[in-house]
């Protein structure tokens, strides 16, 4: 390859090991990070988890690739092209037509395959699965209004006999428990400022925004307990704003909710109207 | 590169530096805080009730420069004289008591931080009614009402230290955070929090006591903790009759042994369930009503140790059912209530397979519920 006499620029160096170093790097590094819980996402918790894995690993991917490409782009002709004993710094405007065409190309090709792909891959799994809120009248779905406030999670399940707003609805504060295998409907809005439940092992982020009633959902696929934090930078204290999500095994879901109920209708206090907040289930 | 100069340069980042740690330190003084809000500048100090002479005495041994003792003070009695003029001794109406001066400017402090950090639930003006403590069960305490709940103290009114204890741990299960703030800005907002007692009653009031903590005395029971629960489980069915309002952790068959009540006796219905319970705190002009914890199910609120326990049922629950049971039955027996408990806690709750075999056993072989 002669570095004296182009005047076009040579693209050879692609193929050689230079593009291979910064993709590798980049990927085994995100790989490492996200085998760290503290880093990555760790192992999804919910039925459509899955997509959010999948979908960032070809972003992961894509801009790797993307970032390998500009990266050799951008210090292979700084090398080649440089002054040194016996050559002049050869440089160029990309005035000619040539260099237009060739970056109109490219950056069609950059938006076909990196922006048009994500997007469509990402709106399939909006519409399959985050925006695919189960139908209220499923018995199967699990029903929870979510009040947030500064800097608390209160959540309101309708108990036993499945009616919001009657002595039996099944009060809690920071802390959710929820069948395994079974839709979770929220029902979400706030009393202050905006916030966001965010349960990241479910793979599910919802703004709360006050004086709007937001849906989201989510089916736990996986037994144990998980995180409820608060996604919304909402105040001072925002840090603190977290919870414990308990996914139980559905026989023992039931006996859970019966017994939350029971003790729930002997807390009632009938004549306390400002303590009642239930609405009626948005859908 | 010619035209910079290195050294310079080296200057510069160096000034910058210093500037920045100067800026540091001056944030780190709490009372160099943020430009203050005008609207909220307290023009008037207060006069609080202080603790009694145990407390003085404590402070005189962390402080021994600062508090002498005077026999000679109210009126021959003997009492505490503090060299920096925060608390003094005086008559009022006949009766002697420990005031504590909070200045204006102090009260000003804890204002601009209340505001910021406490107003949104417990309300501008303090009385517990924020717009994010609306609809909130347990509701955020109203600082006119002079009733607090988890203090840890033997009289009505806790200590600056017992609020401070329970500012910084929070309380569990509810909105109320472990605050994260110096002690220099929550003492001051304690100030505050006490000047906001309405005229002639709680810390305005010559009559009320300020309470010194309850001790946390040796647990007779270290070794032989067995013991401790069966003894803790005798006296909470038995003398302390703690199933009245918490669920009895028993059949009706063993209560009636542990009480030597005859046979056939019958006891409330729903033994193994709480009991709702009505308080003398007020929302909106209504006395709420309190549900006592299960032990095997609720969060609890102020800790979940032994000692925690042990000062806990010690203290009582001021303004609600529970009564203060230091002085009720002995402290022995108190260390076996909190082993009890503890250990019904560590047993059962958050595990719902050992939960249900164990309540269920109860519900099947007795007749209660």
């Amino acid at each position: 390859m002669s570095m004296l006499s182009t005047s076009t620029p040579s693209f050879a160096f692609l193929r050689s090991r230079w593009l291979g170093c910064p993709l590798a790097l980049m990927l085994t590094s995100t790989w490492a990070l996200a085998q760290d819980k503290r880093w990555g996402p760790g192992e999804p918790a919910s039925d459509y988890g899955y997509r959010f894995g999948e979908l960032f690993w070809l972003i992961t991917t894509l801009v790797s690739v993307a970032f390998a490409l500009v990266v050799v782009l951008l210090i292979v002709p700084m090398l080649r092209d440089r002054a040194r004993p016996g050559h002049r710094a050869s440089f160029d405007h990309g005035k000619s037509l040539h260099d237009k065409r060739l970056t109109a190309v490219i950056s069609i090709i950059t938006f076909i395959v990196l922006d048009a792909w994500v997007l469509v891959i990402a709106m399939k799994d909006l519409r399959e699965a985050y925006w695919a809120i189960p139908a209220a009248k499923d018995p199967q779905t699990y029903k929870v209004e979510v009040l947030a406030q500064q800097w608390a999670w209160s959540f309101r399940a309708a108990g036993v006999d499945g009616e919001f707003g009657t002595p039996d609805d099944i009060l809690t504060t920071n802390e959710l428990v929820v069948p395994k295998d079974r839709p979770v409907s929220f029902n979400l809005t706030s009393k202050d400022v905006i916030h966001s439940l965010f349960l990241p092992e479910m793979r599910m982020k919802k703004d709360l925004n006050p004086g709007a009633i937001n849906l989201a959902w989510f089916k736990p696929v996986v037994e144990g307990e998980f995180s409820i934090l608060c996604a919304e930078l909402c105040g001072f204290a925002h840090y603190q704003m977290f919870g414990k999500l308990r996914v139980l095994e559905q026989g023992q879901f039931n006996e859970w909710e019966a017994e939350a109920s029971q003790l729930a209708s002997t807390a009632f206090d009938a004549d306390d109207t400002e303590g009642h907040w239930a609405w009626d289930w948005q859908e | 590169m010619r035209g910079i100069s290195w050294q310079g340069l080296a200057v510069a980042f160096g000034a910058l530096g210093l500037l920045t740690s100067l800026q540091t330190s001056e944030d780190e003084n709490p009372h160099a805080r943020a430009p203050r809000d005008v609207s909220l500048v307290v023009t008037e100090g207060a006069w609080l009730r202080a603790p009694g002479a145990d407390w003085f005495a404590q402070r005189a041994k962390a402080e021994p420069g600062r508090f002498t003792h005077d026999a000679t003070a109210a009126g021959g009695a003997g009492g505490w004289v503090d060299s920096h003029g925060e608390y003094s001794l005086s008559e009022i109406e006949g009766e002697w008591a420990y005031w504590q001066w909070a200045s204006a400017e102090r009260l000003t402090d804890g204002r601009q931080d209340f505001v910021q950090f406490c107003s949104s639930c417990h309300g501008l003006n303090g009385d517990g009614y924020g717009r994010s403590g609306q609809h909130l069960r347990p509701t955020p305490r109203s600082f006119q009402q002079n009733k607090f709940k988890f203090t840890k103290v033997t009289a009505d009114l806790p200590s600056d230290e017992a609020l401070l204890s329970v500012i910084k741990r929070g309380l569990a299960g509810t909105p109320m955070l472990p605050w994260d703030l110096s002690d220099v800005q929550l003492l001051d907002i304690i100030q505050y929090i006490k000047s906001l007692s309405p005229e002639e009653s709680g810390w305005r009031d010559v009559y009320s006591q300020v309470g010194d903590a309850i001790e946390v005395t040796e647990d007779p029971w270290t070794d032989t903790k067995e013991r401790a629960i069966v003894r803790g489980r005798e006296i909470y069915h038995g003398a302390a009759s703690c199933h009245l309002c918490h669920p009895g952790y028993v059949t009706n068959e063993e209560l009636r042994v542990i009480r030597k009540d005859p046979e056939g006796t019958t006891y409330r219905e729903n033994l193994t369930y709480p009991a709702l319970k009505d308080s003398e705190y007020e929302v909106l002009g209504r006395a709420t009503k309190v549900m006592p914890p299960d032990f095997t199910w609720h969060q609890m609120r102020a800790g979940t140790t032994t000692a925690d326990l042990f000062q806990t049922i010690a203290s009582g629950i001021k303004g609600t059912a529970m009564p203060q049971w230091k002085g009720a039955i002995s402290d022995e027996d108190l260390w076996a209530l909190a082993h009890y408990v503890e250990n019904l806690i560590v047993s059962y709750k958050d595990q719902p397979a050992a939960r249900s075999a164990f309540m269920g056993g109860l519900r099947v072989s007795g007749d209660n519920k």
